[in-house]
């Protein structure tokens, strides 16, 4: 099936658009609500990130710990992603 | 002579028939019957020689064919040998083949078992690990309040140090 040209370059520049947009804000992904003084320790944390338009979520399967994504870019620092990783270590364990 | 009583006319008579007698007897009987015992003796010689001759020729034949025997018999002998010698190489080729071929198949089979037993222990090991993990995942989902996910964070965030590393998804 050819795709038509200009539905094309549309969908690619809607998505380009997005994604940086995507890039200009900052996701906080915690288990529960983080507290104010917990953001601002965040904050205070990774002082080299723009805050300004910061997101906070709550998900429950990262048990414990955050997560923080920035565009396609993340910082793991959840309790999931360090059993994943102990998950891999052991798998990778010959 | 006469008084011998012996007639001196009838004594030459008998010598003159004498004499013819023997000259004819000579001629026609004696003579012809010499030629035919020559002949006789002649034909005799050629049939000693054509006997002979046959002889002769039967002993050549039978030499040859004894020669000829002995021959054929050599010739088998070599052509056997040959064969058998042909047959032990061509033995020896296929034995030789057969045990190539089985060392390969022995190979694969070995290579296809090891391949087998490592995709196997992977298997396991992955399965382990998802059921651990899975396992881990699951009690602490059930075990940890708000209290201790606080505490956690708190304590991942104050352990944390150094410059942050973004790294792509």
């Amino acid at each position: 099936m050819k795709i038509n040209p200009q539905i094309k370059s549309d969908l690619k520049k809607f998505l380009l658009e997005k994604i940086q947009k995507e890039k200009e804000f900052i996701h906080v992904l915690s288990p529960y609500k983080l507290d104010n003084e917990e953001k601002n320790q965040i904050k205070k944390k990774f002082n080299n990130l723009n805050w300004d338009k910061a997101v906070f979520q709550i998900d429950d399967s990262i048990l414990a710990g955050i997560i923080i994504k920035k565009g396609s870019k993340i910082i793991d620092m959840s309790l999931y992603g360090k059993l994943s990783n102990l998950s891999h270590t052991l798998y990778e364990i010959d | 002579m006469e008084n011998l009583g012996i007639d001196a006319k009838l004594l030459v008579a008998q010598i003159v028939n004498f004499v013819l007698f023997f000259i004819i007897i000579k001629k026609y009987v004696v003579k012809p019957f010499l030629v035919f015992l020559e002949n006789e003796q002649e034909k005799d010689a050629e049939k000693t020689r054509t006997l002979d001759k046959l002889k002769l020729s039967e002993e050549r034949l039978v030499e040859e064919e004894s020669k000829m025997k002995t021959k054929m018999k050599k010739e088998m002998e070599e052509m056997l040998a040959q064969t058998k010698k042909e047959a032990q190489l061509l033995k020896a080729d296929l034995v030789k083949q057969a045990e190539s071929d089985a060392e390969e198949i022995r190979k694969k089979a070995k290579k296809q078992m090891e391949e087998e037993k490592e995709n196997l222990y992977r298997e396991i090991k992955d399965k382990i690990a998802k059921t651990s993990m899975f396992l881990v995942e699951t009690a602490l989902k059930e075990s940890l309040d708000d209290v201790t996910k606080k505490r956690i964070t708190n304590y991942i965030l104050k352990k944390f140090e150094g410059k942050v590393n973004l790294y792509e998804n």
